[in-house]
């Protein structure tokens, strides 16, 4: 698909200027966007109008770009995006363009080059006839930077339509009724399998900690799972509640503190540490159920990130934060559907990172958390706020009937 | 109500005419112009111009710059504005300088269309009620009108020639008063017939036969026509409104594709006579 921004300028309405390139564009097979509409108030009034008009490919394109120039319709002065090297290592140069999550394009040699990998935050790095965007610490000296906002194009996110994310028109649920959300939530998850995209499951301890662990487990299980994130807490208590039945010291099945429980936990990273990975402990047989025990049996991705309050931690948590999110963006390729389960921290790194295009269900009891990330940019995302171990069972009861 | 415009006209005397370029389906230069037929030609258009009431300016004629007589691709004139032609053939380039040099010297502000577009003037912008009709394609682009109508505060409306034979409005195209004009919508695409229809109550259609006589190309004088040509049907309808009929020969312009209106620039567009510049 190529596309290219003319405008057309004048006393185009009375004189049908404007529905005649609308028809010839519509009459070649392409299609257009009005990108901005400026009608005159009065005849003596110009009006101007802005249209991205998008063709199969470049060749069909210029042919009716040039149709339409003998009627007014220009292309719009645009240039080439601006490069600039970097001069050293994980520095961007000084006016660098900063991209949001949106589907983005950069021009350059007179084309437009759609952004591989849209996240916000970053950078945006030429070379080899692509664009990537690139967060700070990973540029290196040399790298081509894309410097000002000149040639440089952002797709406005569209409304969803049809089916698609119907009942998103509130941001938050917390007065919606839970069981139609599940199901809603439950038909994107089976769109997103049929569709070969990724679910990728961001969880929190409160997970477990609310018995959802056993449910999310099947989902891992079923294939309902094809990526996790989450931290060391929500991977020790899922194991711990596997080992020793408790999550933080408490009773799984009871619900009730059980005696010197508070070091439950650390005893389980203990144990795993001296196997050296969470595979290795399920490979002893010391794990032998839950939703980590599910991934290892799957080969499903993990990525466990760390933070300054974990104990032990873990073997597979990444202590270094930057190379956690960079493994995370290693493996977000493909995800459709989003799932943050009680997670705050997790959840935002997962949304800073993600094209706007996901689907994102933010469940948590906690309300500014859900309507957090939405603040933050992430304009497909759903809050639903209620119990995530409520949730997680009911989910996985739609999705894997007993 | 007759034309609010049209008596007062800037013309070029023939002095250095012929046809020694092709820049329209008309021209052929193997085809030899009558010198002293042409002078004569114009000089008779003078004399029937004023004898209508009308005023003759004259613009003086250039040696190299065969089609200076066709003054009505000079520019577009609006009060006591004059936005120069910006020609689409390097042929006519060299008229500019001498058009607007006149018109700075009687008076007129001079204001530029932009570098990048190309646009003949009167030849392809004609009065309508309050608003500019204006042809593209052959030799203005569709992009110069809104230049057109920035400059000289005058909404146009775009039509699109599609017959290079009728390569400019003014053959195409007469405004005969406040509710009528010659239509020749043969030349025009569909849109454009469109528009016109909308904005011309009374049209006498031309048949493409009658619009390839150059009928469309009269000069308009009060209620008076001075037409190239007259075919009888067209004749018996602008009598029936009231017109007085003059057919002039203009044979030796008609080898370079123009007629009397391509010869005349009216000078007393969108204003009235007396807010005009005074004639030094």
């Amino acid at each position: 698909m190529a596309t290219e921004r003319i405008e057309i300028e004048g006393h185009i309405i009375d004189s049908l200027i404007l529905a005649k390139v609308l028809d010839l564009i519509v009459a070649a097979g392409a299609d257009y966007q009005v990108v901005a509409v400026d009608i005159g108030r009065t005849q003596n009034d110009p009006s101007r109008v802005v249209l991205d008009v998008s063709a199969l490919d470049d060749d069909s394109l210029s042919a009716l770009l040039e149709t339409v120039q003998v009627h007014g319709a220009n292309r719009l002065a645009e240039r080439d995006a601006v490069l600039v090297a970097c001069d050293r290592d994980g520095v961007l140069p000084e006016g660098f363009y900063s991209t949001t999550n949106l589907p983005t394009s950069v021009r350059l040699d007179g084309r437009w080059h759609p952004v591989v990998n849209p996240e916000m935050d970053c950078g945006l790095i030429a070379g080899g006839d692509e664009v990537r965007t690139v967060p700070m610490h990973r540029v290196r000296a040399g790298d081509e930077v894309v410097v000002g906002y000149g040639g440089v194009r952002v797709e406005a996110p569209s409304k969803a339509r049809g089916v698609t994310f119907e009942f998103m028109s509130s941001e938050v649920s917390s007065e919606k009724p839970k069981a139609l959300l599940v199901s809603q939530v439950a038909d994107r998850l089976r769109a997103a399998r049929a569709q070969g995209t990724k679910i990728l499951v961001v969880a929190g301890p409160a997970v477990v900690h609310t018995g959802a662990a056993p449910p999310l487990a099947t989902l891992v299980r079923e294939g309902w799972v094809d990526l996790l994130f989450a931290g060391n807490g929500f991977a020790t208590h899922d194991m711990e509640s596997n080992v020793l039945g408790t999550s933080l010291g408490v009773s799984i099945d009871a619900g009730l503190p059980i005696e010197h429980g508070h070091s439950n936990h650390l005893r389980v990273i203990n144990e795993i540490r001296r196997r050296g990975s969470i595979a290795q402990a399920v490979a002893d047989g010391y794990v032998t159920g839950g939703v980590m025990y599910e991934c290892v049996r799957r080969g499903l991705p993990f990525v466990l990130g760390g933070s300054v309050r974990d104990d032990g931690p873990l073997p597979d948590v990444y202590a270094d934060v930057v190379a956690a999110v960079d493994a995370m963006r290693e493996n977000i390729a493909g995800v459709g559907v989003a799932l943050m389960l009680a997670s705050t921290l997790h959840a935002i790194a997962t949304g800073n990172i993600l094209p706007a295009g996901v689907e994102t269900f933010c469940v948590d009891i906690n309300q500014a958390v859900v309507t957090k990330l939405a603040d933050r940019g992430s304009h497909q995302a759903l809050g639903i706020v209620t119990d995530v171990g409520l949730f997680v069972r009911d989910l996985t009861e739609q999705l894997c009937p007993r | 109500m007759s034309l609010s415009w049209g008596r007062r006209y800037l013309m070029c005397p023939p002095s250095f005419f012929g046809v020694v370029y092709e820049i329209n389906p008309w021209m052929h230069r193997e085809v030899t112009v009558d010198v002293d037929l042409a002078m004569e030609q114009w000089q008779h258009l003078v004399d029937v111009i004023g004898a209508a009431g009308a005023q003759v300016d004259l613009l003086e004629s250039e040696p190299g710059l065969p089609d200076l007589v066709f003054t009505a691709n000079a520019g577009v004139v609006s009060g006591d504005l004059f936005v120069p032609a910006r020609f689409r053939h390097a042929e006519r380039r060299g008229e500019t300088p001498f058009d607007v040099a006149w018109f700075v010297a009687h008076g007129w502000r001079v204001e530029e269309l932009p570098a990048e577009v190309d646009h003949e003037g009167a030849g392809d912008t004609l009065p309508f009620g309050a608003v500019f009709v204006s042809g593209y394609r052959w030799r203005s682009d569709a992009r110069s009108h809104a230049a057109v109508a920035s400059l000289t505060g005058t909404p146009v409306r775009s039509v699109e020639l599609t017959d290079p034979r009728l390569y400019h409005l003014d053959l195409t195209f007469c405004p005969l008063d406040d509710r009528r004009a010659l239509c020749a919508p043969d030349a025009w695409d569909d849109y454009g017939t469109k528009v016109v229809k909308e904005l011309v109550p009374e049209p006498l259609v031309l048949e493409l036969d009658e619009a390839l006589s150059f009928v469309a190309n009269s000069v308009v004088i009060d209620r008076t026509m001075l037409m190239p040509a007259c075919p009888p049907r067209v004749g018996r309808q602008l009598e029936a409104w009231g017109f007085d009929i003059e057919v002039v020969a203009l044979s030796e312009f008609m080898k370079a594709g123009g007629g009397p209106r391509c010869l005349t620039l009216a000078l007393d567009v969108g204003s009235r006579l007396l807010d005009q510049p005074e004639q030094q």
